[in-house]
């Protein structure tokens, strides 16, 4: 009997696994019995949990240790692997056709394209953190998503085709999410527009994330599930009269604004090799975790709600810093399988910290914005906002999951 | 042989496209520990596709077969390592062109000009933990000697060496990086595909002979 399921006790850590053969039990805290949950082969990576050693900069975050795992959910409902991303662009096209259309390889555009004489807002991203990007692509929002296979950044040609397809005649801005493939992809990209004679396109790199730089080196930051902020503003200014310099500044001006910090509690399995992404102790939780599961500050064992964010708060509103009399957009980011109740009770203490602090909070968003498959966590992230961004946030927008009247 | 021709460039693309398919699932397991577990699969599809786009080409010029490898990498192996790999390759059209033989020299030119363009891409050193552990001794191995066949077993040599001297290293590029001390005892995958080409294009040059 194949389920590719396993159940356990959340207090006792007793599971009944029921993989492929149906015979393998073993308890989440203290077991090493793992397997590849596609094939139920032995795993290619022994899940034996390495006693973690905290980065030499936060050794606050040094572990209780317990071994064992928090399971990723192993059985998918997928077709062939290999179909796994054109599939899911069939199904979210066919079902927001109004919003949205297919063209050439794997180019999500505007069903209606903006109008001549705007600038064209294009980004490209690995698979796997839906509804971001395809589901930010609409009127008020971005022009074109150029997709990814799961975690990995399109290739050059697609993006140059994205620039083409995004170009209204006053050029393109391509966003780029700071990850090493889609910065080199991007990088790629523009020295084809040079070959090609396309010159009036330029690139902004976006990050937010706190825990993958310190402080002073934030250009070295990832873009994590804060470039939320970045897209509608971005999106609502480009439907303006802005030129290409004008829209760089005000996609530098949000990320500036902006920070952000992730937790998970369990990790995700690839659907494409069936194997666990990253390793993490049942009980523990990881601070600082990346859009794909990079190791973040480090790890310990897992808190209550309100002590979870009383761990996180603090470091996001020091980076900036925020101040007592400032604004700010909060997002609180599903990374996936978090349950809506967990992320108001969260978010409830986000908001009493935040009156603590002086902080308002100008608007709010609580759901699954930007994932990272199953992952069981959220990011934390605020937008300091002036009143020109705050005009930009409130102004209208109508992506599959991002809609503003 | 004292040049190569197009045919033979492309019966040599084959011969790495066959090697890193045997390798597959090898490198799958390598880039488990440190990645997503999918670099043999994008690697040998990536490497399929060039020799498909290569056998479809119409009287090619070695910096088109060059060229055409360059687009595989880049589009269908993905992320950061299709535009590495994809470098490696595309820097090397230009010290190609116009040229119908290439003698060792050219194809040091090509080499060389691939290895600083994915240094420079990558910003990555050797020690870093990367690709360029196994192609900057490589390298160095191939300009080291006279003639074509002395220089790809040395190069392959040199890139094996280079690839296992990963282990023991900390990632200082790449996602791995973000791994820290957990990177230490595993090789790196890319590393290791430099030195499944080095080896493969050694092994095909002793059957042609």
């Amino acid at each position: 009997m194949r389920t590719g399921d396993s159940h356990f006790n959340v207090r006792t850590g007793d599971s009944h696994c029921n993989l492929c053969t149906g015979d393998s039990h073993f308890n989440v805290r203290t077991g090493d019995s793992h397997f590849n949950v596609r094939t139920g082969e032995p795993a290619a990576r022994p899940y034996r949990y390495t006693r973690w050693q905290a980065l030499p900069e936060s050794p606050e975050f040094l572990v209780n240790f317990t071994g064992g795992f928090m399971a990723a959910r192993p059985h998918k409902l997928i077709n062939e692997p290999d179909d796994i991303v054109d599939e899911m662009l069939a199904g979210f096209c066919a079902a927001y056709k109004d919003i949205v259309r297919l063209q050439g390889d794997r180019l999500i555009l505007r069903a209606q394209p903006k109008a001549a004489g705007k600038v064209g807002l294009v980004m490209g991203g690995g698979s796997g953190h839906e509804p971001a990007m395809l589901g930010w692509v609409g009127r008020g929002l971005l022009d074109v998503n150029i997709v990814g296979d799961i975690f990995s950044a399109p290739g050059p040609e697609r993006i140059l085709a994205g620039i083409r397809a995004a170009d209204r005649g006053a050029g393109a801005l391509l966003c780029v999410s700071h990850h090493e493939g889609d910065r080199l992809n991007a990088e790629l990209a523009l020295e084809f527009c040079e070959l090609e004679g396309i010159d009036n396109v330029d690139m902004v790199i976006l990050y937010d994330d706190i825990s993958s730089a310190p402080k002073g080196r934030e250009q070295e930051r990832r873009g994590t599930a804060g470039l939320f902020f970045v897209w509608k503003m971005l999106g609502a200014f480009c439907e303006g009269d802005a030129d290409l310099a004008a829209a760089k500044a005000l996609a530098e001006k949000v990320r500036d604004s902006t920070r952000s910090l992730a937790m998970s509690l369990s990790s995700c399995a690839s659907p494409v090799t069936g194997e666990i992404m990253f390793e993490l102790a049942a009980g523990d939780m990881e601070i600082g975790m990346g859009l794909h599961g990079e190791v973040g500050r480090g790890r310990q064992e897992a808190l209550p709600a309100d002590a979870t964010i009383d761990l996180m708060l603090p470091p996001i509103l020091d980076d900036l810093p925020f101040r007592a009399g400032d604004e700010a957009l909060v997002l609180l980011n599903n990374s996936g399988s978090l349950t809506l109740m967990e992320l108001f009770i969260l978010y409830r203490r986000v908001a009493f910290k935040l009156r603590e602090a002086g902080i308002r909070v100008y608007k709010s968003w609580i759901g699954p914005y930007a994932t990272t498959l199953e992952t069981a966590g959220f990011a934390l992230s605020l937008c300091r906002v002036d009143d020109q961004l705050k005009a930009l946030w409130d102004a209208p927008a109508n992506g599959a999951y991002m809609k503003q009247l | 042989m004292m040049t190569l021709e197009s045919a033979q460039l492309a019966a040599m693309m084959g011969a790495i496209a066959r090697r890193v398919e045997s390798m597959r699932a090898h490198l799958n397991r390598l880039d488990a520990a440190l990645g997503d577990g999918d670099h043999g699969t994008n690697v040998s599809a990536a490497f399929a596709a060039a020799r498909e786009a290569i056998a479809a080409l119409d009287q090619p010029s070695p910096s088109d077969l060059w060229l055409a490898t360059a687009k595989a990498m880049m589009n269908r192996m993905g992320g950061a390592s299709g535009a590495l790999f994809g470098t490696l390759f595309f820097k090397g059209v230009a010290p190609l062109r116009g040229k119908d033989r290439l003698h060792k020299s050219d194809m040091e030119a090509a080499l060389k000009a691939g290895l600083l363009g994915v240094k420079a891409r990558g910003q990555a050193e050797v020690g870093d933990k990367t690709m360029v552990d196994a192609l900057a001794p490589a390298v160095i191995a191939f300009e080291s000697a006279d003639d074509f066949g002395t220089g790809w077993s040395r190069a392959a040599a040199a890139a094996r060496q280079g690839a296992l001297s990963t282990e023991a290293l900390i990632a200082r590029q790449g996602r791995a990086k973000y791994l820290g001390e957990r990177a230490c005892g595993h090789i790196d995958p890319g590393a290791t595909t430099i030195a499944l080409i080095f080896e493969a294009i050694a092994e095909w040059w002793k059957e042609t002979q």
